[in-house]
């Protein structure tokens, strides 16, 4: 349904400033129905790419197909089947009330506001925004404009909704109706959502899959699921008491996928990352060697936070 | 078709529904701009009784007056909207219409001017009666050389328009363009050549020649109607490229949606 192809977007240095490479050769694609999250840090490059699918920043280099059409040649079809809520939600006036908001944005998407008059009535309901439906949007609380904000871009029926960290700032209990939304709505409708955020937590708990950007490059790709599993398993920190000899040092050391996380005089901590199971054995075997006693072998318990943070800050690279 | 119809029905109920909300606004404005003649007028008094000499007429100051309104809130819908748009963030969601933004903004103004049609109207009647003046308001004859005037209203506001995407701190000088208008408007195009160049400034002397001086269309003479017209599109023509270069411009430093 999407494909991005090596997107790479340079601004231009402000004021003396040096040019900044927001976003460094992207390539992913989406199919039709799928939830992806964009993850990633401030500054990631995350808006810069949503901004690019959407035909408002025109990339250095690099094609984007929406649904097969290429958005630099046919921007108008392209962009009949996305919408997208961008930073800050406003899209929306705020002197208009949902429902005329909706109206006149299922116009602008050439849809006759008078033939989803039902529609429009069911959303609101479902959104829970029926009570407020003539309440002009600026009297809103911020849930409810998050709210109204995606209900404006699921209203255009386009195929393909983009939504820029569309809990942002958001209480706990409006965050969470908003996710459920999104889902029910993905597994009904079987439109395809790109959501960015950088609260891992919003991925875990929404979608199927997610890339994770950082400094304007894909650090992973795969689905929410593998993700976590892929380092649960890898991480095992053993634990023995006393110290280390200079020799079980020096050989744990050579090693590249142990890390000595704790020496203190009566116990000692060693994390393993895992490619190959024998590696642990091998761990086992120098930490043996000197008859210390192995007090615990334990899985690391890796919640996405962590995944992040390692994917992230310790530069690994998953793809 | 359809759907770009539907596009101006929708901008149109837009107008229509926030100058109802907030109509306390929508009249604060005609009134401040009701002073503003009545300025115009008493400064007028007062110069004409200083001075002694009767230097153009009462009916010049109303048409002049009139025409100047009507260029000022056409120009500003055009300049407005793009700005207030675009610190709305409401400008992105116009650029992913399924028309182009040409459409879009074209039906804007084009619903713009309906509103704008009656706000000068009302003001046009509340000047007459003020100044007890007569005017020939012969529509036939007016319609279509208002629209040719306006076109060069459009021109400017679209290409401040894109100045301003750009160049956010422009906005502090846009003030300037008021008075600009009343300097078209009080070009003497029709004694000197030149100043048919001008954008609005053609036009506007004609304008004058039928609300003031009784002339209707055909004595005005299709050439001189055609004269506006060429003019007029050429102005917009260059409005609209230099909205397409800031557009550009904005696109590749993206700031269409920041303010
Ligand atoms: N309009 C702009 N002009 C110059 N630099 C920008 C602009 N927008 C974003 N940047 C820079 O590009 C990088 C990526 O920004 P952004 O795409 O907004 O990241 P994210 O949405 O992931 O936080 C940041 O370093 C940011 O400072
Ligand atoms: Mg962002």
């Amino acid at each position: 349904m999407i494909q991005v192809e090596s997107l790479q977007k340079t601004y231009p240095g402000r004021k003396g400033q040096p040019a900044c490479r927001a976003v460094d050769s992207i390539t992913f694609s989406v199919p039709k129905g799928q939830l992806l999250g964009l993850l990633g840090p401030n500054g990631a490059g995350k808006t810069t790419t949503v901004k690019m699918l959407c035909g408002l920043i025109l990339p250095d280099t690099g094609r984007i197909f929406v649904n097969g059409k290429e958005l630099t040649r046919s921007r108008i079809a392209a962009l009949a089947d996305i919408s997208a809520v961008l930073e800050g939600n406003r899209n929306m006036y705020w002197r208009l009330t949902p429902r005329e908001n909706l109206e006149f944005f299922a116009a602008l998407k050439g849809i006759n506001p008078a033939k989803i008059r039902g529609e429009i009535n069911h959303y609101l309901e479902r959104f829970r925004l029926a009570e407020k439906s003539d309440v002009e949007a600026r009297k809103l609380s911020r849930g409810m404009q998050q709210k109204l904000a995606i209900l404006v871009a699921l209203i255009s029926q386009s195929k393909v909704i983009l939504l820029d960290e569309p809990t942002l700032g958001l209480d706990v209990q409006a965050s969470h109706e908003i996710r459920q939304l999104l889902k029910e709505i993905v597994a009904e409708q079987g439109r395809t959502v790109i959501l960015t955020t950088h609260d891992m937590n919003v991925v875990q708990d929404t979608c199927e899959r997610v890339i994770i950007v950082n400094q304007g490059r894909v650090v992973a790709d795969d689905s929410v699921h593998n993700l976590l599993d892929l380092f649960k398993v890898r991480v095992y920190k053993v634990t023995i008491a006393g110290e280390l000899t200079g020799e079980q040092r020096a050989s744990l050391l050579s090693m590249e996928e142990v890390l000595i996380q704790e020496e203190l005089p009566h116990q000692t901590v060693v994390s393993v990352r895992l490619e190959k199971s024998e590696v642990l054995y091998e761990v086992i075997g120098i930490l043996g060697s000197n008859n210390s006693v192995i007090e615990s072998i334990d899985q690391e318990q890796n919640n996405f936070e962590r995944v992040f943070l390692e994917i992230v800050e310790g530069g690994a690279q998953v793809v | 078709m359809f759907r770009k119809i539907l596009l101006m029905q929708a901008f149109i109920k837009k107008e229509f529904i926030v100058s109802k909300r907030y109509l306390v606004n929508s009249l604060g404005g005609v009134i401040t701009l009701y002073v503003i003649f009545l300025l115009m007028f008493g400064g007028y008094q007062g110069l004409r009784s200083l001075a002694g000499v009767g230097g153009g007429t009462m009916e010049g100051l109303v048409a002049g007056y009139v025409l100047w309104l009507f260029m000022l809130t056409t120009y500003q819908d055009a300049w407005y909207t793009l700005r207030t748009e675009a610190q709305q963030g409401t400008l992105e969601q116009l650029y992913m219409s399924v028309h182009s933004f040409g459409w879009v903004m074209g039906a804007k103004v084009v619903a713009g001017f309906f509103f704008n049609l009656l706000l000068v109207a009302v003001l046009l009647g509340a000047a007459l009666l003020t100044t007890g003046v007569t005017l020939n308001i012969d529509l036939l004859s007016l319609g279509p050389v208002l629209i040719g005037t306006l076109l060069g209203s459009w021109a400017i506001g679209f290409a401040i328009g894109g100045i301003t995407l750009v160049l956010k701190r422009i906005d502090s000088y846009t003030q300037m363009v008021q008075f600009l208008l009343i300097a078209l408007v009080a070009a003497p195009a029709g004694r000197v050549l030149w100043m048919r160049l001008l954008p609005c400034s053609f036009g506007s002397a004609l304008i004058s020649r039928i609300m003031v001086d009784g002339m209707n269309l055909t004595q005005i003479g299709m050439g001189d109607l055609l004269l506006v017209y060429g003019i007029g599109l050429v102005h917009l023509g260059l409005g609209c490229g230099i909205y397409k270069l800031c557009e550009r411009k904005a696109m590749l430093q993206g700031t269409l949606g920041h303010y």
